[in-house]
């Protein structure tokens, strides 16, 4: 939706350079991994075990021997995967729900909501982790679980502008002039009302990437030995007390993404508050 | 004899960045003690912006006074504390009191907020004060209008409730920003006698601000004309209209509807059969009852019955509330009717629906009120007709872009604005592009909504000049809704005048507008401010006027 902002235009607004440079930051070293990565994270006994930050390992290893750079740097694969994908289908099903219910009023519009009213009613984390646990843990199981529940908000945002939009008079002239319900409805509404969940987008972001880090924590997502933040975060808690640094790496890697995420969306609802 | 208040060499910049850009530039101005002065402009011109900066609410950061003084009885106010100065020696009104007014506190409290905080009265003071406020401004029952809330009264009242909220603190000065640009010509003259009727009684010193050379000839003693930031001309009312100086002012002039320049046009005779038919139209709209309480319904069109015929100009007036633009939206299908009959080239709209809309999408078209909104404003203008041509099927796919420049040559408009979007552009732009939207569809009949409600004066004569051309070229037949007779005077050979939903008067219009039939359409004829000050503002008294919404 948005063009490419120019480089002069990102010196103006020093938020969205920082929350978008962090964002590119991540995205770098997880496509660049094999080549950054000065270990194989899953390789044991690369080092000595429980061995401080030095030269020859900058962020120390775990107990298996493990070399904590190279994991932090492979798990940026999987937490930008989580962050992505548990965003994206929510996204995609809450916007065309919203939208329709939006659009059609009515019954269509009494069912949605009530069905949402029911996925509302049971406590977020709960449900996650009642639908993965019948699926089996796993990342395919959160992203699902994501997507049944996640949609919720997006679909309430969307409808809510659809609701304003669909009396506004470029409507009204969209049905004057005969357009077809469904070009009303995704040529004309849709992109008017976007604006507003691509910002939630960011901040939900955040708190996807925390869940998944929650459910990984909680054994139920990413599996071992893969590496992934929130998971080297639960299994080195045993350590704390030796050896700091296998949590607090990955910790402030989980801290400093959901960072970006957080600056680039409120960045964004500035840009967007503008424009509207 | 000094001014009130004086502004001096008064310049405005606004930064950002390494853009700079003059927006006022050494507005040198005198408002004495007692007078009027309207401050007349268009959009943008700068009016508004030199009385924010005058009570130093400038409204954005990016904004700074470079030189200048303002100064009230003679002392300096630009870098004084305002708290004593704002509200307490200046107050102002806006054009919107809806959005003014504070919606969840009555309006007896908001009038006393001003008296407790400037003049320190107590509680029972505060109200007895308020509730003799509102007497003043015209309030039939002060003492219930003190305890209502703003949603509880109509535009015109709300206003002058607005106005009893700025006198509160007993100014000197008041600024009114457009305060009647929102409201009907009737209430709109009410409004003005009260603002001449209190600065007769309180020797308040007020400036107006308007983009309508009538409100000014009828109410100002002096009038400044604004144009870019500068004052163009500034003068005596009569010398200044009698008399202008600057091209500008000329042109304003000129293009008051109020100053019939379109020639009289003759009411072809109905020959062919009426184009629209409507029979007994009855339009409502489901008002939800309460829990419980019986659902109730508000009729917004009451039995209604008109005919169009092919190529004539028919011009649709009444306040809002009337049911025009209901009428507009039912004959285009876009509301249905409760009950009655509407007939389109002899297809039954209420009763053969699917196939009589096919035939009306293909033949008539709309152009809306608010330009910016619209048109869609994520696309372009280029994209915005071609969706039509397209939907349309009448232009083969390779005409496409031809078609394109042909329709915005025929509306006026530069074949390089085709590439732009709605927000680069200005309100008449928008509304030439949406007339060349409703132009695509190839339409014989055009319902034009309100449509230069929204733009300045000089711009509305532009647009009512390219209807004017269109119908000559193109043997369009045009339904022209608007709450301003004057426009539809110039424009339109039949007035229909529609009332509470139904229609008063019918007939050529230069017959209802020198000889008026009903006492409501002379009412609405005598409320227009007319350019020429000698002719008084006699309007605004209409029988059965329903001012509280109940």
């Amino acid at each position: 939706m948005i063009p490419p902002p120019p480089l002069a235009y990102l010196r103006t607004r020093p938020m969205l350079a920082t929350g978008l440079a962090i964002l590119a930051g991540f995205v770098l070293l997880a496509v660049l991994a094999p080549w950054v990565a000065p270990h194989d994270p899953i390789a044991h006994d690369v080092g000595p075990k429980l061995l401080a930050p030095s030269w020859a390992h900058p962020f120390g290893t775990d107990n298996f021997g493990r070399d904590v750079l190279s994991r932090v740097i492979w798990g940026a694969r999987i937490d930008l995967q989580i962050a992505v994908i548990g965003v994206v289908f929510p996204f995609l099903i809450g916007t065309f729900i919203g939208t329709l219910a939006g659009f059609f009023g009515g019954w269509v519009d009494v069912v949605f909501m009530r069905l949402i009213d029911v996925v509302l009613a049971f406590p977020f984390l709960v449900l996650m982790l009642s639908i993965i646990t019948i699926l089996g843990p796993g990342l395919g199981s959160f992203y699902i679980a994501m997507a049944l529940v996640g949609w919720v908000s997006y679909a309430r945002l969307i409808r809510a502008q659809i609701l304003v939009l669909k009396t506004q008079d470029f409507a009204v002239a969209a049905e004057s002039l005969g357009f077809s319900r469904l070009r009303i409805m995704f040529r004309h509404l849709l992109p008017n009302a976007l604006a507003g969940s691509l910002v939630f987008v960011m901040s939900d972001a955040v708190l996807v990437l925390l869940n998944g880090a929650a459910i990984s924590y909680l054994g139920l997502g990413v599996q071992p030995p893969l590496a992934e933040w929130g998971i080297m975060v639960a299994e080195a808690q045993g350590f704390i007390t030796q050896a700091w640094w296998i949590t607090l790496f990955p910790g402030l890697a989980i801290v400093t993404l959901a960072f970006g995420f957080s600056l680039t969306g409120d960045a964004l609802a500035d840009v967007m508050g503008v424009r509207e | 004899m000094t001014a009130q208040l004086a502004i001096d060499a008064l310049s405005v910049v606004f930064r950002n960045g390494a853009e700079e850009r003059a927006l006022l530039h050494a507005i040198t101005l005198d408002l004495q003690k007692g007078e009027i002065l309207g401050l007349v402009g268009e959009s943008g011109s700068g009016k508004s912006l030199l009385c924010r900066t005058v009570i130093g609410l400038l409204p954005s950061k990016a904004l700074t006074v470079t030189a200048g003084r303002v100064l009230l009885d003679g002392a300096d106010i630009l870098n004084a504390p305002m708290g004593g100065i704002r509200g307490r020696r200046i107050g102002m009104i806006f054009q919107n009191p809806t959005s003014h007014l504070d919606p969840v506190m009555t309006i007896g409290r908001q009038i006393a907020e001003g008296l407790i905080h400037h003049k320190r009265l107590g509680k029972a003071a505060a109200r007895t004060e308020a509730v003799d406020l509102l007497r003043q401004v015209g309030f039939p029952d002060p003492a219930r209008a003190h305890d209502s809330f703003a949603h509880e009264f109509s535009g015109g009242m709300r206003q002058r409730a607005m106005i009893a909220v700025a006198l509160a603190c007993d100014p000197e000065i008041l600024i009114a920003d457009e305060p009647t640009t929102a409201l009907d010509v009737t209430i709109q003259a009410q409004i003005l006698r009260l603002l001449i009727q209190l600065r007769d009684e309180r020797g308040l010193s007020i400036i107006l601000i308007t983009h309508d050379l009538g409100v000014v000839a009828q109410t100002c003693d002096r009038i400044a004309v604004m144009r870019h930031g500068r004052i163009v001309e500034q003068g005596e009312k009569r010398a200044l209209l009698a008399d202008p100086q600057h091209d500008y002012t000329k042109t304003l002039i000129a293009s008051h509807p109020s100053l019939a320049h379109g020639k009289e046009v003759d009411v072809p005779p109905p020959s062919a059969d009426p184009v629209f038919q409507i029979d007994n139209l009855e339009v409502a709209f489901p008002m939800s009852g309460g829990f419980l309480s019986k659902a109730r319904s508000f009729r917004a069109l009451k039995g209604l019955s008109l005919r169009v015929w092919p190529g004539e100009t028919l011009g649709i007036v009444g306040e809002s509330g009337s049911g025009k633009s209901t009428l507009a939206r039912a004959m285009l299908g876009l509301t249905r009717a409760t009950a009655g009959e509407i007939s389109f080239d002899g297809q039954s709209l209420t009763r053969d629906r699917e196939k009589t809309l096919k035939h009306l999408r293909a033949n008539a078209a709309m152009v809306f009120q608010d330009p910016f909104n619209a048109l869609n404003p994520r696309m372009t203008i280029a994209e915005t007709l071609a969706e039509v041509l397209q939907t349309q099927g009448k232009t083969p796919r390779d005409h496409i872009p031809a078609r394109i420049g042909e329709l915005l040559d025929l509306v006026g408009l530069d074949r390089t604005f085709a590439s732009r979007r709605p927000r680069s552009l200005s309100g008449g732009q928008c509304q030439r592009a949406g007339i060349a939207r409703a132009l695509a569809v190839n339409p014989r009949v055009i319902i034009a909504d309100e449509c230069v409600a929204a733009l300045d004066v000089t711009i509305q004569a532009q647009i009512v000049d390219l209807f004017r051309d269109l119908i000559a070229r193109t043997g369009l037949t045009l339904v022209f809704i608007a709450h301003d007779l004057a426009i539809v005077r110039n424009l339109c050979a039949r007035v229909v005048v529609m009332h509470h939903g139904e229609i008063v008067e019918d007939g050529p219009s230069a017959r209802i507008f020198a000889r008026p039939e009903r006492p409501y359409t002379a009412a609405l004829i005598a409320a227009i401010p007319d350019i020429n000050p000698d002719r008084p503002l006699n309007g605004g008294i209409i029988p059965n006027q329903q001012e509280k919404v109940t």
